[in-house]
């Protein structure tokens, strides 16, 4: 509050008080007018296909285990309505002002990761990364550090440039280091999980965000070399899991151990393949019904997309996604400074990374490394995630210059 | 798209660096912006790369979901088909074995099979203790089948409901259960030699099971499901097939009471002799259908595994044996029908009988003595029936042979019966001329023995002997099996003689006053022969047999007794003539066959 009135000639300032939110919310100036409605309207479809899929991934297998079959359908949708509550919540609030709560969400999730590592987290599906908070809640506090190390690193690399006009032709050294020291704390704590999606996620976010501060190019290059190392040294050194070597390779050739480690490429690559050009139609996939892909709601849900609703639906969440990574890139590069574009691209980069490796790993050309894919994907932490990053571009589309 | 990043970024980085410096320092600028813009990166730049790389990407994904979509679907629309559906076999039930008067000799029950996926089982040691703890056995023979490779073992078939369940419910990983059928056998070893057995699939592999398997185990069906990965079908899922047809049930001759009688009868005289083996046959001689065919020793069919091999089959009918001096009613009437003799005619036997290089003798020691040719039958004199076969030729003996049924199958469809061996006439050695008449050197088995009696039961007439009776369709519908072909063997005449003859034989002066049985006439002929024992090929023991029909003018019943190398005595009319005497009293009595009333004939032995 107190750093926006000390600028309260900005004209984004000016602009914001114009259209107060919700006050009318259909004059031309609103910022329920001016908010990005096709990454909106793309986000809202996937969050819809999303829901038909978990529920249909999940109806046999509820089922099967004596439970409801719209035992997930709720889940999903109750975590839907919160996420869209949070990522409103995330765009009302002006984002220069979110700079005050970063360094709090920041360590807010470092504490969450710490607090995994303890007695009170939870191992699920083989990885330590669950908190329990009773009550039939969980989180995961990795899905939280990603929006912490956007925001975080947005503030590292910016937060001098409002007083400091000399300076803004982008990061110094010092400042690089800071960001990487910053990074280092919440990477280190989930590589205790261990959880390598979220690590590299990270790792990407740190690139993203550097690349578009304007950071010398040495410094990405670098980053890219410290990425292959480090991926080296994890498998030196064995920190991984043995399932989860086995897990990533698999994906080279499935058919060596199709009851192992292969076994969920394979049936993946089954399962989509078999959909064809318009799909079997929703709830009627035979692979889907027949439970044979693992984990089908969560990291594997794109399979029932090209199963249930073939090359024509598989294609339209490709589509989609991509629209939202169009949105998302405009946004950053249309934003009003360049905290904004930061943020911007920190959320592209977390979302398309996250997008790729899960399509294709389900797609069989990307080893499987447990990332869902964002906003279809069934899981409560992912959705708030995800839907707080869609809030914060939108937040940065509201307070960008031209619009 | 590209453009309005573009655009915009454009101006944006343009401006605003230029628009500060420039008011403090405006010649300075530009070349340490230059410179700074250098050496820092370009974020204008590096989104659009990023745009550029993230449709790159999209596009990447987009192919390789049109080449696994549109380009290979087929094949992973075939591998899924495959995965999902599975066929299984509806077996068909198996057809009942029934007895004459619809009693259940074999039937098919439902039972469960226990088996195991080794991979999927955690501890074998723990796991074997629990089910053999319940299901009994051997947890050491338990463990070593649940560390079989591969990934599916039986651990126990053909096992009650309960018991299986009881075992499921333990929740050991890895043990499953499926439905099958079990045959089951009411009266255990009743008629097990006729029957056969089953393996544990239900196929026939023994008996009239393993001779009928076409007709008892109908058409399986298919069943196409779909199926979960573990095995599981789905209840929404599709569902097709063609149902199973049940198999046939066969209607035999036999009769219950009767095959428990001659069976108990059998297995009690075969152990207090420490015969070898043994049989019995009941049959009625006006239609060939076999009552009862006994075996010793005989087995469980429900436990066959624990059975030798030896006890599986069906002595009546797989194991051929020397006739001895029942044989000499063949010789008898073919001497008849020839008009050679008649049964009065006088026989001089002399004490022995040189022919060839061989001297015969008597079974006791005698002078000369005067006979008639009844006489020779009913003292059964080897020397009396030399004489006559040698005035009747050795042709007219090999054809009463055949006529008879010897050299051929008895034409009942029994598993596993061996035709015996009689050589064509030419090939008789010169000795063996003498010998077949009173029943050495040729060979036979009991059921032929049985309807050769049958045949001078019938007046001459023969009908082969059968043990189906009908089979009964699963839509209950009967077939008959076709009438057996009838030959005239004998006249009437000659038959009839022959019965009176063969009465003698249970008089007092006779070989088998045992097998008289009160207020019936009973006509029969004893038989003590020399054994070959197939390990050396030459003769070593006897078989003792009785074969016989009653009433004796009017026979309803014919029964014969064989038993093979008895320890204890040897003769056929102290051995076998006692077993045929029960078995046929309590025949008559569940045939509810009346006496005739009449009273035997008193046959003249001798011509003193």
């Amino acid at each position: 509050m107190t750093e926006y009135s000390a600028l309260g000639s900005s004209p984004y300032d000016a602009a914001r008080r114009r259209g107060r939110l919700g006050a009318r919310p259909l004059a031309r100036s609103s910022p329920v007018r001016r908010l990005d409605w096709v990454l909106l309207g793309a986000v809202l479809l996937l969050l819809g296909i999303g829901t038909l899929l978990v529920w249909s991934a999940t109806r046999e297998r509820m089922l099967a285990a004596g439970l409801g079959p719209q035992t997930y359908l709720k889940r999903h949708l109750l975590n839907a309505v919160i996420g869209l509550a949070l990522g409103g919540l995330v765009a009302a609030v002006d984002y220069r002002s979110l700079r005050a709560y970063a360094p709090i969400v920041y360590v807010a999730s470092a504490i969450g990761l710490v607090a995994v590592l303890s007695p009170l987290g939870a191992t699920i599906n083989g990885a330590h990364s669950w908190l329990v908070l009773g009550g039939g809640f969980e989180l995961q506090p990795a899905e939280f550090a990603k929006v912490a190390l956007v925001v975080g690193t947005a503030m590292m690399l910016d937060h001098k440039r409002a007083g400091e006009a000399a300076s803004r032709a982008g990061p110094r050294d010092g400042d690089v280091l800071l960001v990487l020291a910053l990074a280092a704390v919440p990477m280190g704590l989930i590589l205790l999980q261990p959880d390598l999606g979220t690590i590299m996620v990270l790792g990407v976010v740190l690139f993203g965000t550097l690349a578009a501060s304007g950071a010398p190019t040495r410094w990405l290059a670098g980053l890219l070399i410290a990425g292959v190392l480090g991926a080296v040294g994890v498998a030196q050194l064995h920190v991984l899991k043995d399932y989860q070597v086995k897990r990533f390779t698999a994906f080279a050739n499935p058919a060596a151990d199709p009851g192992g480690a292969g076994y969920n490429t394979q049936q993946a690559r089954i399962a989509i393949g078999s959909g064809g050009v318009f799909g079997k139609g929703l709830f009627h996939g035979t692979q889907t019904k027949g439970r044979f892909i693992p984990e089908q709601q969560t990291d594997f849900i794109f399979t029932v997309a090209g199963e249930e609703l073939g090359l024509v639906g598989a294609g339209a969440v490709i589509g989609l996604l991509g629209t939202v990574l169009w949105r998302g890139l405009r946004i950053a590069g249309n934003a009003g400074d360049a905290f904004g574009t930061i943020v911007a691209a920190g959320v592209v980069s977390w979302l398309a990374f996250q997008s790729f490796v899960n399509i294709g790993m389900t797609l069989g050309i990307m080893p499987v490394t447990g990332l869902p894919l964002p906003f279809v994907s069934y899981g409560g932490s992912a959705m708030f995630a995800n839907m707080i990053a869609i809030g914060l571009l939108q937040n940065v589309h509201l307070r960008s210059r031209k619009i | 798209m590209t453009s309005s990043v573009g655009t915009r970024e454009r101006s944006r980085v343009a401006a605003r660096p230029t628009a500060p410096t420039a008011r403090r320092t405006p010649p300075a600028a530009p070349r340490s912006l230059r410179r700074s813009r250098v050496r820092l990166g370009r974020p204008s730049r590096r989104l659009h790369v990023a745009l550029a790389a993230a449709l790159t990407v999209l596009v990447v994904l987009a192919g390789r979901l049109v080449q696994l979509q549109g380009l290979d679907a087929p094949a992973y629309a075939a591998q899924a088909a495959k995965q999902r559906l599975r066929t299984v076999a509806m077996p068909a039930p198996r057809g009942e074995i029934l007895d004459r008067n619809g009693n259940r000799l074999a039937g098919t029950v439902p039972a469960r099979a226990l088996f195991a996926d080794p991979m999927l089982v955690v501890d074998p040691p723990a796991t074997a203790a629990r089910i053999t703890a319940l299901l009994g056995g051997d947890p050491a023979a338990m463990e070593e089948k649940l560390r079989r490779p591969g990934r599916f073992v039986y651990l126990g078939r053909g096992l009650e409901a309960d018991q299986v369940d009881r075992v499921l419910s333990l929740g050991l990983p890895g043990i499953g259960s499926l439905s099958e059928t079990k045959r089951v056998h009411p009266g255990a070893d009743l008629a097990a030699n006729v029957i056969g057995f089953t393996g544990q699939d239900g196929n026939g592999l023994g008996g009239l099971e393993a001779t009928f398997d076409g007709v008892l185990a109908g058409k399986s069906g298919r069943e196409t499901m779909e199926v979960d990965p573990a095995g599981r079908q789905i209840p929404s899922g599709e569902h097709s097939g063609t149902p199973p047809v049940p198999g046939s049930s066969l209607q035999l001759t036999l009769d219950r009471d009767i095959q428990w009688q001659a069976q108990q009868a059998l297995v009690a005289q075969v152990q207090a002799t420490g015969s070898r083996s043994g049989s019995v046959i009941v049959m009625d001689p006006h239609t060939g259908e076999v009552l009862a065919l006994a075996g010793a020793p005989t087995f469980d069919p429900d436990q066959q595994g624990a059975a030798p091999e030896a006890a599986r089959g069906d002595p009546a009918v797989s194991e051929v044996y020397e006739p001895g001096s029942v044989n000499k009613v063949i010789t008898a009437a073919a001497a008849l029908e020839a008009g050679v003799v008649t049964p009065d005619t006088p026989v001089t036997v002399p004490p022995t009988l040189a022919v060839y290089d061989r001297v015969f003798h008597d079974a006791e020691e005698h002078g000369v003595e005067h006979l008639t040719f009844t006489g020779v039958l009913a003292k059964s004199s080897n020397i009396g029936t030399v004489l006559v076969a040698q005035q009747l030729g050795k042709t007219k003996l090999y054809d009463a042979l055949r006529g008879f049924g010897f050299g051929q199958s008895s034409g009942a469809g029994l598993a596993g019966e061996s035709a015996g061996i009689l050589p064509p006439p030419d090939k008789w050695s010169g000795t063996q001329a003498a010998t077949i008449a009173f029943g050495q050197g040729v060979s036979v088995n009991a059921l032929q023995m049985a309807s050769v009696y049958a045949t001078v039961a019938n007046d001459g007439v023969r009908v082969p002997p059968r043990v189906v009776r009908d089979t009964i369709g699963s839509d209950g519908r009967l077939s008959p099996t076709p009438a057996p072909g009838r030959t005239t063997v004998v006249s009437p005449k000659t038959a009839q003689e022959l019965r009176t003859m063969l009465e003698a034989v249970t008089s007092n002066e006779g070989t088998a006053p045992e097998a008289r049985i009160d207020g019936f006439r009973v006509a029969g002929k004893t038989g003590t022969s020399q054994r070959v024992d197939p390990t050396c090929g030459c003769y070593r023991g006897y078989t003792a047999s009785f074969v016989g029909m009653a009433p004796a003018d009017n026979p309803q019943l014919v029964v014969a007794v064989v038993l093979q190398d008895p320890q204890n005595g040897h003769f056929g009319g102290t051995l076998a003539a006692p077993v045929f005497h029960d078995v046929m009293a309590f025949a008559l009595q569940a045939r509810q066959i009346p006496p005739t009333g009449t009273a035997a004939p008193t046959a003249k032995l001798t011509t003193d």
